[in-house]
């Protein structure tokens, strides 16, 4: 019923048959080889123009070694072609994975809930981490060149190190950086949003919804967004950017380093901040009353233990926390 | 809706009632929504550029078609952010002044997320012979050193890796013909 005027054309295209396609591959084996001679080539001809399907087969031939020339052009082709070589590479294992990943929710071995909620490539990536934390946990690691790495709340990180340089890449979460000293092998940093190149520093990086969040603390930080704009960061600055657009660069809340102790450092920064940082670290719901979103907040509160920051906060300041369940917990105005 | 082509005024009908569908369906699928609106609007478009070979029958199979296009879509955005990561990386090693221009960058992307295309349908050794040989323009018996193997055996490779991407490319002719399928 769908024969339209399309599928009457494929009838009268005429393909080549299986034989004629095999004979022109070998005859692009042949020819390819260095070694090959005049005869070859001579007999090669013969066949092209023996039979016009002969010329048909060989224009596919050319057209598939004709994708391959801009790669040839390239500055150094070897390395162009080893950096496709790993992208595949890589495209190959994620194909494993999310097929594991489609059996075990086939056993139900992960939750339907898990699966449906979370964006396959996030799914992806974090499946790809060779560090990562849950909610609620923080840990802090030191990498084969002496550089110290703080993982934040629910962060996953994966790195590569080899002799020409050491790379991290930062799949979701929040990660706070010393780095060692080692000129010979430049420090980057990849999130969805760019790269950063560490010129001998402390620093932190954070995934912040479709934006990068980058807060420099000591020598400075260069980044590269997506889309190529580059800009140096130095120390005491931050700045929030995303694939297409570099924000205006503010102070540092030397503040926010904190976390890697532990503790959440307010100076006079809004609740609705707060709460916002503490949704980071805990599970369920942390609700917040529009009427005391705007409180000002002073202190340090503890993030391994977020329901002491929650008593904490309600002996500070005019609020009261009401616990529905244990999962959902509101801030409200204190009552009258 | 008659059994024809979709018209014009079809596909309004249609971008009215499913394109916020399509679009919370994406952000479910790719987490940003940026991504999501885009390839929302590519789906359509694609419908507009090449229409489907007839028109759907009720609501739920015009979802079901739109879904398939756009689960095509989303593999080949996450090939793509693979393959250019690949090359910028490739373009961090080398001094800036070495790096092409827009243009010529854009056509070296493209060539690469073809040939990894290619590549990706072949045997690891047939795929890696393939590249050296064509990328690099290496000979084949240094290819063949390289992959510890005979230059005879580098030459069968060569000749199946050409068979098979001469196959998929007269399949692809034929399905670009056929413009597209139906749903599944």
């Amino acid at each position: 019923m769908s024969n339209g005027p399309a599928s009457s054309s494929i009838a009268n295209q005429s393909e080549p048959p299986h034989r004629v396609m095999e004979q022109a591959a070998e005859w692009y084996a042949v020819l390819s080889s260095e070694d090959a001679t005049k005869q070859e080539y001579a007999d090669w001809r013969a066949w092209l123009e023996s039979d016009p399907t002969h010329r048909k087969a060989w224009g596919y031939v050319e057209s598939i070694s004709h994708r391959f020339e801009p790669l040839q052009t390239t500055t150094a082709p070897r390395q162009t072609a080893e950096g496709l070589w790993q992208a595949n590479t890589r495209l190959i294992q994620r194909r494993r994975v999310l097929a594991s990943i489609a059996i075990l929710v086939g056993t139900g071995l992960v939750g339907w809930g898990t699966w449906r909620h979370t964006p396959l490539p996030l799914l992806a990536r974090a499946w790809q981490a060779d560090y990562d934390t849950a909610t609620g946990e923080t840990r802090e690691l030191t990498l084969s060149d002496g550089s110290r790495i703080w993982l934040n709340t629910a962060t996953a990180l994966s790195q590569t190190y080899d002799t020409h340089k050491r790379h991290l890449n930062l799949l979701k979460g929040e990660i706070f950086i010393s780095t060692a000293a080692d000129p010979s092998r430049p420090f980057t940093v990849d999130t969805p949003q760019g790269r950063l190149k560490a010129l001998g520093t402390r620093f932190t990086v954070r995934l912040d919804g479709e934006q990068t969040l980058l807060a420099v603390y000591e020598g400075a930080v260069q980044t590269r967004t997506r889309l190529g704009k580059i800009s140096t960061l130095e120390a005491g600055q931050q700045v929030r950017f995303s694939s297409e657009a570099v924000n205006t660069v503010e102070a540092a809340q030397a503040t926010r380093e904190a976390w890697t102790r532990g503790v959440l450092v307010a100076q006079d920064i809004t609740l609705r901040e707060v709460v916002a940082e503490l949704r980071r670290y805990r599970h369920g719901h942390l609700g917040l009353a529009p009427e005391v979103a705007n409180l000002r907040v002073f202190g340090n509160f503890p993030l391994t233990n977020i329901d002491k920051t929650l008593e904490m906060l309600a002996d500070t300041l005019p609020v009261r926390i009401h616990r529905l369940l244990p999962w959902w917990v509101s801030i409200e105005p204190q009552k009258d | 809706m008659p059994a024809n082509n979709v018209t014009p005024q079809q596909i309004d009908i249609l971008y009215t009632d499913h394109h916020g569908w399509l679009n919370a369906w994406l952000y479910k699928r790719l987490g940003n929504t940026h991504d999501a609106a885009d390839l929302a609007q590519d789906v359509f478009l694609r419908l507009i550029l090449k229409p489907a070979p007839r028109g759907f029958i009720n609501a739920s199979e015009a979802r079901a078609y739109l879904r398939t296009v756009a689960n095509g879509m989303c593999i080949n955005l996450w090939h793509r952010r693979e393959i250019e990561q690949a090359w910028l990386d490739t373009l961090a090693t080398q001094p800036e002044a070495f790096a092409p221009s827009a243009e010529r960058q854009a056509i070296i992307l493209e060539a690469l997320y073809e040939v990894s295309t290619m590549l990706l349908a072949l045997p690891t050794k047939v795929a890696r012979a393939f590249l050296l040989i064509e990328a690099c323009q290496m000979g084949q018996k240094e290819v063949a050193q390289e992959l510890g193997v005979s230059t005879r055996m580098v030459r069968k490779y060569l000749a199946q890796a050409m068979l098979e991407c001469m196959q998929l490319e007269a399949r692809q002719t034929a399905a670009d013909l056929l413009t597209l399928s139906e749903p599944d």
